[in-house]
């Protein structure tokens, strides 16, 4: 089962001429705009949270937004997501609205689990998305899960599920990509490396670089720069591709930064502040825009300004969603049907050009 | 005391229905209770022969305290004290812990042995004095079995006494009818008078309440019912009134308020309550919730039910609760004018009183007048001038009688 | 009807629920050709194939973790522990995901997992554990344990159509010892229903699994007493009306299970009745169980651990004279 570890391809800035196949100008539009709603959505979570009104911690993936655009660009109505807590953008991609993402922050009955679980904790199954637990990496083996039922049935189907460099140091990490070789399943591991766990830099986590793994468990691995949209868009495309034709899983490192801490309570001064303003430079959004600015295809303000419209709109709306009744607690804890999965919006052009075609 | 609303929290026994040693069957009624001037009757969770009663009447206890005890165990046909008997208080009760004159052997490290939960209820349940039963079990104890067997040979304690001491004797206190409550000092050689109801003491103690914290005023409006007498149908001025009323809430909202110390909170929806008299009873004042949402069919129906439901004592505490603005409507009586007591916390009052036909002028639209005979009424409203001004009520008042004499379907 | 063992019964239940919906699946180590450690799944991998009998790596958390996924996705699966002890290693994926699915994300996980569980054949403190009791401590679970053949075969056939996590335990030492009239054909038994194993009036044991079996050796004849035994079959949702019904009855409690005594299942079942069921009580709760100690290896000492039939003898013996 030979394997190659592609090179960072993703570095090569003619890379994107390459892709005009895959993207249309919507297409880049969409891909621009979702970065923009996961960076206005998260900063109006820390608003809200620095006011007061977001029970808990608070997490986010500053900087990071092209990871999960990109990677969750590529699925298919019917596939499935196991997403994590720094890729709101594939939470808002599958059709999520920002306002029960604030709602579900601040512990509301309109919000995603109903203020059950909180933070990231969420997964919308009417758009197909599984939600995630605490314990990291515990999705990876449930994306496998999803992929063998897909594989049972003989569906072309994908299962995808994020997770960072520090998961990689988990069995359970270890269990699932195994698992996944072993079986071939049509699954998609997006390893976020954004250099830290926590305040753990990798060079306390592990000294193998994690992309060299795929090869160990015997699959496909791609690392990319995770700050280039379309790069993550078309390594993830690719490994959905194989997946759908029986080619097994893939294992796409992308190379990213957290800009901010670990959580909002977490100063991150372990970080070196030239490691900070290095990756400032290469801010996933500003790159993309001065790209899109270039080539002139997109009306960038009249995005930012409807980006800004739907926020406030949004955040209106979760403002006024009530807290959860308390004597509603103990219910709901046993399930008296069998799960019903929807499948989650999916703006690729590709696909609303294959529905017409069909 | 069950819980008959979400925020009810204590209620009040008003009759007991049974009495000890009644049988009662399952969901008879055993017990009426008020709570927050509703009175519901209760029925028995279970069927068997009620043995204690623990509140009585006219007393008021926190929701969940317990109120009688019945024993499931018996059977209908066993022998039972006498309805007006209360339980003869010469029985003995049981021993326990060694105190009173046991008979048995004492144990070898000087304690009585322990009376086990369940002998000890079946002891009480047949009235069985323990020291009268020998005991199989460890360290002498009586045992359920033993118990049960005892009472099976020797029979229910109750209807078959033990052989008097010489001490003992058979008489029997007699039954004593319940003395009524003491009358209120009314003066000398006046009579004994009557106590007031549950529900009088507790509207009388509401409006007293009313009348010191609010600030009363009242203002009246004189309005033509013309437009609405032919409109209403067989419906009566009311429904069409309140939809009227609903409209010029929505104009003025401070109206359709509450007020708690300080605190004005003006309300979106508008919950209307109507005020139903319960004849010599009193009166009660169930609420239409989110009565700005009804046509006013809609409205005459829904007072219609809710006045049926409240004669019929079929009221549940939450559909007396959480009115923004009360409407009361005894005009049928003949009176002209009212000056009626705010329902507390609301900021005002309507009362809608009798509707009299009377020779007005009225102007044409090119300045003439002339006299016609309409038929008016008097909007008489009281408010709480802690939260508005004469000009806010005569204004609100203006607008319900715009609305009135303009109505339109 | 015929008679087959308990074993055998687990078998035919795990069949039959495959063969009337193609959703069903099983997964475990070595259940494929090899037929399952046990021989559970003997003949189900040519029957129905390596896609529906899938052979695991040695990996529980990615086990457990699958099935979830696969769930969630619309399928049936019925997951092998090799031996119950091994949950452990699976425990993250039970408890934080599949149990908590449902009550968070309102996504139900229809999935089992089937643990031979027990001791009393020297396998040791990692081959005989009855780790039942960490579950009822994690809510979104349920958890059965059969202690005959029709109910092995029946609460399997439930626990499969359940739409929530179950905890089948197959007690190891009932697979061959115990028999019974199985009826052929689908049939489910319903969970949360005790069953009454011998009716009386003096004192009632209630137990489940392989101590049914004790416990209706040792009191059948204890100096004429009639001593009744419910078999709980299932621990969660626990039958409360059922027990309390026949300490109503009899009014002398002893609770045994092989299990370990502390927060075991017995306290529970003790607790309940002491809360609800006080003044019916003629006597102490009392419990007989393993003591809080890792299970022996060597048979001396296993003996001395796992209750036998007159540790049961004696106890009923004393709560009937208290």
């Amino acid at each position: 089962m030979a394997t190659t570890t592609a090179r960072p391809a993703a570095l090569d800035p003619h890379q994107h001429l390459a892709r005009e196949a895959w993207l249309t100008v919507d297409d880049r539009r969409e891909l621009m705009r979702y970065m923009l709603l996961m960076r206005a959505t998260e900063e109006r979570a820390l608003t809200l949270y620095r006011q007061g009104k977001v029970p808990g911690s608070y997490y986010d993936g500053r900087g990071q937004e092209a990871v999960s655009v990109g990677s969750a660009f590529a699925l298919s109505p019917r596939d499935r997501a196991c997403i994590l807590h720094r890729d709101l953008g594939a939470h808002l991609l599958r059709g999520v609205r920002p306002g029960r993402v604030l709602a579900q922050m601040m512990g509301r009955a309109g919000g995603l689990t109903g203020g059950r679980d909180g933070n990231m904790h969420f997964g919308d199954k009417d758009l197909g998305c599984v939600g995630m637990v605490s314990m990291l990496p515990d999705m990876a083996p449930v994306a496998c899960g999803l992929a063998l039922a897909f594989q049972m049935r003989g569906e072309p189907r994908v299962a995808m599920t994020w997770f960072g460099d520090g998961s990689t140091a988990n069995g359970q990490w270890h269990e699932a990509m195994n698992v996944a070789g072993v079986r071939k399943l049509p699954v998609v591991f997006v390893l976020e490396n954004n250099q830290y766990a926590y305040s753990t830099p990798n060079s306390r986590e592990f000294v193998v670089d994690p992309i060299e793994r795929a090869g160990a468990y015997g699959f496909h691995g791609v690392k990319v720069d995770g700050n280039d949209v379309e790069a993550v868009f078309q390594a993830s495309a690719e490994a959905c591709e194989r997946a759908r034709q029986g080619g097994g899983p893939t294992l796409i490192e992308a190379e990213t930064m957290r800009m901010h801490g670990h959580g909002a309570h977490d100063d991150m001064s372990y970080v070196p502040p030239e490691m900070l303003e290095e990756w400032s430079r290469r801010d996933p959004i500003e790159n993309y825009e001065a790209l899109l600015g270039d080539a002139g295809e997109v009306d960038l303000d009249s995005l930012r300004e409807e980006v800004t419209a739907e926020l406030d709109s949004e955040t209106d709306w979760a403002l006024a969603q009530k807290m959860p009744d308390p004597s509603t607690a103990t219910g709901g804890v046993f399930a008296t049907a069998d799960p019903v999965m929807g499948d989650g919006k999916a703006p690729w052009s590709r696909w609303a050009k294959e529905v017409s075609n069909a | 005391m069950p819980q008959m609303g979400v925020s009810v929290a204590e209620g009040t026994i008003t009759a007991w229905r049974k009495r000890p040693g009644d049988w009662v069957e399952r969901d008879e009624v055993i017990v009426e209770i008020s709570t927050d001037k509703v009175e519901t009757e209760v029925p028995s969770p279970a069927a068997g022969r009620v043995a204690e009663l623990l509140v009585e009447e006219g007393a008021t206890v926190d929701v969940g305290t317990l109120l009688a005890t019945i024993d499931t165990g018996s059977k209908p046909g066993q022998p039972h004290a006498d309805e007006s008997d209360p339980p003869p208080p010469s029985r003995v009760r049981t021993e326990t812990n060694g105190n009173g004159t046991a008979t048995k052997p004492a144990a070898p490290n000087g304690k009585a042995p322990p009376v086990s939960p369940v002998v000890r209820r079946i002891a009480e349940e047949h009235e069985v004095d323990l020291s009268a039963v020998s005991g199989t079990g460890r360290r002498g104890r009586v045992t359920k079995k033993d118990l049960l067997a005892f009472v099976e040979q020797a029979g229910d304690g109750r209807a078959k006494a033990e052989r008097p001491l010489h001490t003992e004797s058979p008489y029997k206190e007699e039954a004593v009818p319940r003395a009524p409550a003491p009358a209120l000092d009314s003066g000398e050689g006046e009579g004994e008078g009557e106590q007031l109801s549950v529900m009088r003491r507790q509207i009388g103690e509401h409006m007293v309440r009313s009348l010191q914290t609010a600030a009363h005023c009242t203002t009246i409006v004189e309005a033509d019912m013309t437009a609405i007498e032919a409109a209403r149908g067989r419906l009566s001025y009311l429904p069409l009134v309140a939809r009227a009323t609903i409209a010029a809430l929505r104009e003025h909202p401070r109206l359709n308020a509450t007020l708690e110390g300080d605190r004005l909170l003006v309300h979106d929806e508008v919950h209307l309550g109507i005020a139903v008299s319960l004849g010599e009873e009193g009166l009660i004042v169930p609420v239409v919730h989110n009565a700005h949402e009804l046509s006013h069919e809609g409205l005459g129906a829904r007072i219609k039910d809710l006045a049926m439901r409240a004669r019929a004592k079929q009221l549940s505490p939450d559909e007396v609760r959480g009115a923004t603005f009360t409407i009361t409507n005894p005009g049928r009586y003949g009176a002209l004018l009212a000056t009626p007591i705010i329902n507390q916390p609301q900021v005002a009052i309507l009362d809608l009183e009798a509707v009299v036909k009377r020779p007005v002028v009225v102007s044409d639209g090119q300045g003439g007048d002339s006299i016609a005979i309409r038929p008016m009424t008097y909007f008489c409203m009281s408010w709480d001038h802690r939260a508005l001004d004469g000009v806010g009520a005569a204004e609100f008042l203006g607008t319900v009688k715009r609305h009135v004499e303009g109505w339109s379907d | 009807m015929p008679e087959i063992t308990y074993l055998e019964a687990i078998s035919d239940g795990l069949r039959e629920e495959m063969r009337h919906d193609s959703s069903v699946f099983c997964m475990g180590e070595d259940i494929g050709e090899f037929g399952g450690a046990f021989k559970v799944t003997d003949g189900f991998f040519e029957e129905f194939g390596a896609n529906r009998v899938w052979d695991t790596p040695l990996a529980e958390n990615a086990i457990v973790g699958a099935a979830v996924g696969a769930a969630v996705e619309g399928l049936r699966p019925v997951c092998e522990m090799q031996f119950a002890d091994f949950i452990a290693c699976g425990f993250d994926q039970l408890v934080n995901v599949a149990a908590k699915m449902y009550y968070r994300q309102g996504l139900a996980v229809p999935m089992v997992v089937r643990l031979p569980s027990g001791g009393g054949f020297s396998g040791g403190p990692f081959h005989s554990q009855n780790p039942e009791a960490w579950f009822l401590q994690s809510p979104g679970l349920k958890v059965v344990a059969p202690s005959t053949a029709q109910d092995a075969k029946g609460l399997l056939a439930s626990a499969i159509r359940d739409p929530n996590p179950v905890l089948y335990l197959e007690h190891k030492n009932l697979y061959r010892r115990v028999k019974g009239d199985v009826a052929e054909g689908r049939y489910q038994t319903p969970m949360g229903e005790l069953r009454l194993a011998r009716e009386g009036t003096d004192l009632t044991v209630v137990s489940y699994g392989a101590m049914v079996h004790t416990a209706l050796e040792a009191t059948e004849d204890i100096d004429g007493a009639s001593v009744e035994v419910l078999d709980l079959r299932t621990l969660c949702p626990l039958d409360r009306d059922g027990i309390l019904e026949s300490v109503r009855k009899t009014s002398k409690v002893v609770v045994l299970h092989e299990a370990t005594r502390s927060c075991g299942v017995g306290a529970e079942v003790a607790s309940l009745i002491a809360e609800e069921a006080f003044e019916d009580l003629d006597g102490p709760v009392v419990r007989v169980t393993a003591p809080d100690v890792p299970i022996p290896f060597s048979p001396p000492l296993e003996r001395a651990v796992l209750p036998q039939v007159d540790d049961v003898k004696e106890a009923c013996r004393e709560l009937l004279a208290y």
